[in-house]
C-alpha cells in the first residue's frame, strides 16, 4: 500500500490537456497524405500501389479529362503512395485529426487534361505525363529537338502503335522479326 | 524450390512415417531446410497425423484446406505440425480429397487438436471430415446457405454476402454436465472491443460445470479477400490488420511465408529490425494484459499504472514506425524503413524508463495479497489438456510445455540472440501472469542485444519473380502465442490461399477445461488469462440447471461481480 501510494505520488499529473492544447505527433508519423495537384502528372502509379483501394483514378475520354480521386476514409495510411511517386507529389503529414461533419469532405479530387492521340485523336494521356516524359527524355541528354521528335510516338495511342508497326514489321526479314538480329 | 539433402531438419519424422505407413506414403517434398509436406493416402491422415502428434513430440499449428481442383482435380487438406522432439523443424501432412465425394477421414477423434481446424475446413470448403465428433459450423453464421462454401474457387465474389434468412440462433451449445445447470450466457457483444464472441457457461449456483463458446460473429474474410483483390504486397497490410494487438507479427509471418516459398533471404538488418518490432509489440501487448489481470482482480489504479506506463510503449512504435498500432513496414523481402541513430539512441531511452517503471509496478503488483489470492490454482490448464489440444504461448508454458516459436523455429533475426524461456508448472492464471511479466523484461534485453548488434546494410531486397504455386509456412510467436500463416503463390500476382491462424485459435478449444470447476466470478480473469484476441464476452447467460431458468446478465455486472466479489448477480 505505502509502496503504491510513493508510485501515486511520484507520478504526479499525467493527464495532457489534449484537444484544448496540441498533442504533437512525432516527426515521422504516418498521417493525412498531403497531395500536391501541381506536382502530380496523372501517372496512377499511387492507384496500382495503394492497398486500400482508397486512390483511384478515372478516365473520361469523351470529356477528355482524367480524375484523380483520394479517400481519406479508404486510406489507412502506409504510405506506399510516397514511395512510388516519381514526382514527390504525393507525402504523409503528421496531421492525424481527419474527422470531418460531411462525407464528401473526405474525397480529394483533381483532374488533368488528356492529350489526343496523334493518329486517331483519341483523348488517352494525360497531357503532363508526356510534358514530363519529354522533360526526362532532354534530362537524360537528348538534344532538344530529337526529344520534341519524339513526342509523336509518345502521343501516339496504344492502338494506333500496333497498326503502324504492323507494316514496317512486316517488312523485315524473319530473323529480325523473331529478335535474332536487330 | 530445391533444398539440399544435407541441411535439411526433420528427415527423422518423414522416415519414422514412411517406416510406419510403408505403403502409404504418396509423396515428399521440401519447401525450406525444416518444412516438408508429406503427401498421405486419405485412408491413412488420421494415423500419419496421430504419429506424429503424440509419437514424435509434434504439435497441432493449424490445418489448412485448398481447392485445388484447377491444379490437380482434387480438394487437398493440409495438417501442420510443429515437430518439437530431437529435431525441430514443421512437417505438413497432406491428403487429397476428391471432390465427387468430399470426405476425407477425420483426425479429431485420434487427434482433439484437430478440432476446429477440421469444422472450419467443412464450412468453407464443404469437405466432410468422417467421424468428426463435433458436426457444429465453427465459422459460417447459423442462416447461411448450406450450399455455399466461401472459399471454393468457383464459389462467391468476395463482396457478396447472402441475405440474412432467420434471426434465431441454431446453434447448439455443448454442455457435459451430468446433473441440471444454470446456464450464464457472456456476450456477444461488447462496446469496447472489436470482436464479440458468446459463452454459455453452465453453473450449479456459483460453480462452473461445463463451459462452451461460440466466436467468429464479425468473420471479416479476410482469406477470400486477399485471394481475390490483393497484391503479394498489399496482403502484408491486411495481415497487418488481422489482430488490432499484434498486427506486426502477423505481417512478418505472412511475409516470411512468401519469402520462403520462393527462397529468398531477407537481408540481415531487415530481420534484426523486424526482431525490434516484434518485441516493441509484445511489450506493449503484455502490459495491456498486465494492466487487465490488475483489473479484473478489483486492483484498479494499478490497471491505469500499467496503462500509464504501457503508453511509452506505443510511443517506441510510433518513433520506429510512424506509426502507434499498424506499423505497416513489411514487404516481401524485407522492411521500409530503416532504424537511425538518433531513433536507435531514444529508442534506448525510452526502453531503460520502461523497465524501472514496469519493475517498480510489478513489484506492488505482486506484493498485493489480493493478487495471489484471486489467481493461484484459479482456471487450471492441465499439462495432459494442454498436450491434447496445442495451445500456444503463455498459455502453454504456464502449463509446464517448453513450447516458443524464437526457440523451436527461429525466424525473423531470433536464430542469433539469446531468448529467455520461461516456464512455469503452476497450470493456473498466476503462471500465465507472471510468464508474461519475466517475458516483458526479455523483450527489453532482446531490444538491447539487437540495436547493439544490428548489422549494416539494405533492408529490403527487389527484383526477384514470382513462381506460381509455390507454397510455404511462414510463422511468428505473437505475444500470446505462435502465428502461422501457409501461402500458396498464384498465377495472376495473387495468392492461390492464404491460411493466417492467429495464436487465440488454437488457445480457445482448451478454455473449456481451464473454465470447468471454478466460480462464476473467477470467469472473466480466466478468459483474459489467455488473453484472447477475441475480443470480449459483453452479457453472460446463466442457466440453473436446477431452476430451468436462464438469466441474462450484462456483462458489465459479471465484470464488477468479478471484481467486488459480493452481491452476486446469480442470486
Amino acid at each position: 500500500m505505502f509502496k503504491l501510494l510513493k508510485e501515486v505520488f511520484r507520478t504526479g499529473n499525467v493527464t495532457v490537456r489534449y484537444p484544448f492544447a496540441p498533442l504533437p505527433a512525432s516527426p515521422n508519423f504516418r498521417g493525412k497524405p498531403q497531395y500536391d495537384p501541381e506536382r502530380c502528372i496523372a501517372c496512377a502509379a499511387c492507384t496500382i500501389a495503394c492497398p486500400a483501394n482508397a486512390l483511384s483514378m478515372e478516365t473520361d475520354t469523351a470529356a477528355g479529362k482524367r480524375t484523380w480521386q483520394l479517400c481519406f476514409g479508404r486510406c489507412v495510411f502506409c504510405g506506399r503512395c510516397e514511395e512510388v511517386c516519381p514526382t514527390g507529389a504525393i507525402a504523409l503529414s503528421p496531421e492525424y485529426e481527419l474527422a470531418v461533419m460531411d462525407r464528401a469532405d473526405l474525397y480529394q479530387t483533381a483532374e488533368f487534361r488528356l492529350a489526343s492521340c496523334r493518329v486517331c485523336d483519341t483523348p488517352f494521356v494525360p497531357k503532363k505525363e508526356v510534358d514530363y516524359v519529354i522533360a526526362l527524355l532532354v534530362h537524360a541528354g537528348l538534344p532538344e529537338a530529337e526529344a520534341e521528335r519524339r513526342r509523336a510516338v509518345v502521343e501516339t495511342c496504344p492502338a494506333c502503335k500496333r497498326k503502324n508497326d504492323v507494316p514496317r514489321v512486316g517488312s523485315l526479314g524473319p530473323l529480325h522479326q523473331m529478335g535474332m538480329i536487330p | 524450390m530445391s533444398v539440399s539433402t544435407e541441411s535439411r531438419r526433420g528427415t527423422g519424422y518423414v522416415a519414422a512415417l514412411r517406416q510406419k505407413l510403408p505403403s502409404s506414403v504418396l509423396d515428399e517434398s521440401w519447401q525450406t531446410a525444416e518444412q516438408a509436406t508429406i503427401t498421405v493416402t486419405r485412408e491413412a491422415l488420421p494415423e500419419a497425423v496421430e504419429t506424429l502428434y503424440y509419437g514424435h513430440n509434434g504439435w497441432m499449428s493449424v490445418v489448412v484446406g485448398s481447392d485445388e481442383r484447377l491444379l490437380n482435380g482434387h480438394f487437398a487438406v493440409y495438417y501442420v505440425l510443429s515437430m518439437e522432439g530431437s529435431e525441430k523443424s514443421y512437417v505438413v501432412v497432406r491428403a487429397l480429397v476428391p471432390p465427387d465425394t468430399m470426405e476425407f477421414p477425420s483426425v479429431t477423434p485420434k487427434v482433439p487438436a484437430a478440432v476446429w481446424g477440421e469444422r472450419e475446413v467443412r464450412d468453407m470448403f464443404g469437405l466432410r471430415p468422417v467421424g468428426l465428433p463435433d458436426e457444429r459450423r465453427l465459422v459460417l453464421p447459423d442462416d447461411w446457405p448450406d450450399d455455399l462454401y466461401p472459399l471454393r474457387k468457383d464459389a462467391m465474389d468476395y463482396r457478396l454476402r447472402p441475405e440474412v434468412t432467420t434471426e434465431t440462433e441454431t446453434y447448439k451449445f455443448i454442455n457435459a454436465a451430468k446433473s441440471e445447470t444454470t446456464v450464464v450466457p457472456l456476450g456477444p457483444l461488447h462496446i469496447t472491443s472489436d470482436e464479440p464472441g458468446h459463452f454459455r457457461l453452465f453453473v450449479d449456483g456459483e460453480d462452473i460445470i461445463d463451459a462452451d463458446y461460440r466466436l467468429f460473429y464479425v468473420h471479416r474474410g479476410m482469406e477470400k479477400l486477399a485471394e481475390t483483390r490483393m497484391g503479394y504486397n498489399d496482403v502484408t497490410f491486411l495481415a497487418d490488420r488481422i489482430c488490432g494487438i499484434c498486427g506486426f507479427t502477423h505481417s512478418v509471418a505472412y511475409a516470411s511465408s512468401v519469402e520462403n516459398a520462393l527462397g529468398i533471404n531477407v537481408p540481415p538488418r531487415a530481420a534484426t529490425i523486424r526482431t525490434i518490432l516484434l518485441e516493441v509489440e509484445r511489450l506493449h501487448s503484455h502490459l495491456l494484459n498486465l494492466g487487465l489481470a490488475c483489473h479484473f482482480v478489483g486492483f484498479d489504479t494499478g490497471f491505469m499504472h500499467f496503462f500509464r506506463v504501457r503508453e511509452k510503449s506505443m510511443e517506441l512504435a510510433e518513433l520506429l514506425t510512424g506509426s502507434r498500432k499498424t506499423y505497416a513496414l513489411n514487404l516481401i523481402g524485407g522492411v521500409r524503413r530503416d532504424i537511425l541513430a538518433e531513433q536507435n539512441l531514444r529508442t534506448r531511452q525510452l526502453i531503460g524508463e520502461l523497465r524501472g517503471e514496469v519493475t517498480r509496478l510489478l513489484d506492488i503488483l505482486l506484493s498485493t495479497p489480493n493478487m495471489r489470492q484471486r489467481l493461484e490454482g484459479i482456471g487450471r490448464l492441465e499439462k495432459q489438456v494442454a498436450r491434447d489440444y496445442s495451445p500456444v504461448g503463455p498459455t502453454v508454458r504456464g502449463s509446464g510445455h517448453h513450447r516458443d516459436v524464437r526457440i523451436d523455429h527461429p525466424y525473423a533475426g531470433y536464430g542469433s540472440i539469446p531468448v529467455g524461456q520461461h516456464v512455469m508448472d503452476g497450470c493456473d492464471v498466476l503462471s500465465r501472469t507472471l510468464i508474461r511479466s519475466q517475458e516483458f523484461f526479455d523483450s527489453i534485453t532482446i531490444i538491447e542485444h539487437c540495436l547493439d548488434n544490428a548489422p549494416p546494410g539494405p533492408v529490403l531486397v527487389e527484383g526477384f519473380t514470382y513462381t506460381p504455386h509455390r507454397f510455404a509456412l511462414g510463422y511468428t510467436e505473437a505475444p500470446r502465442g505462435e502465428d502461422i500463416h501457409w501461402s500458396m503463390l498464384g498465377d495472376n500476382q495473387k495468392l492461390y490461399r492464404w491460411r493466417c491462424r492467429a495464436a487465440s485459435y488454437n488457445n480457445w478449444p482448451s478454455l473449456r477445461y481451464m473454465l470447468r470447476g471454478n466460480t462464476v466470478s473467477d470467469a472473466p480473469i480466466i478468459v483474459a488469462s489467455i488473453d484472447p484476441c477475441y475480443s470480449c464476452t459483453d452479457r453472460v447467460t446463466v442457466v440453473d440447471v436446477r431452476k430451468r431458468d436462464a438469466t441474462v446478465i450484462p456483462y458489465k455486472e459479471m465484470e464488477r461481480y468479478c471484481r467486488e466479489r459480493t452481491n452476486s448477480p446469480l442470486k
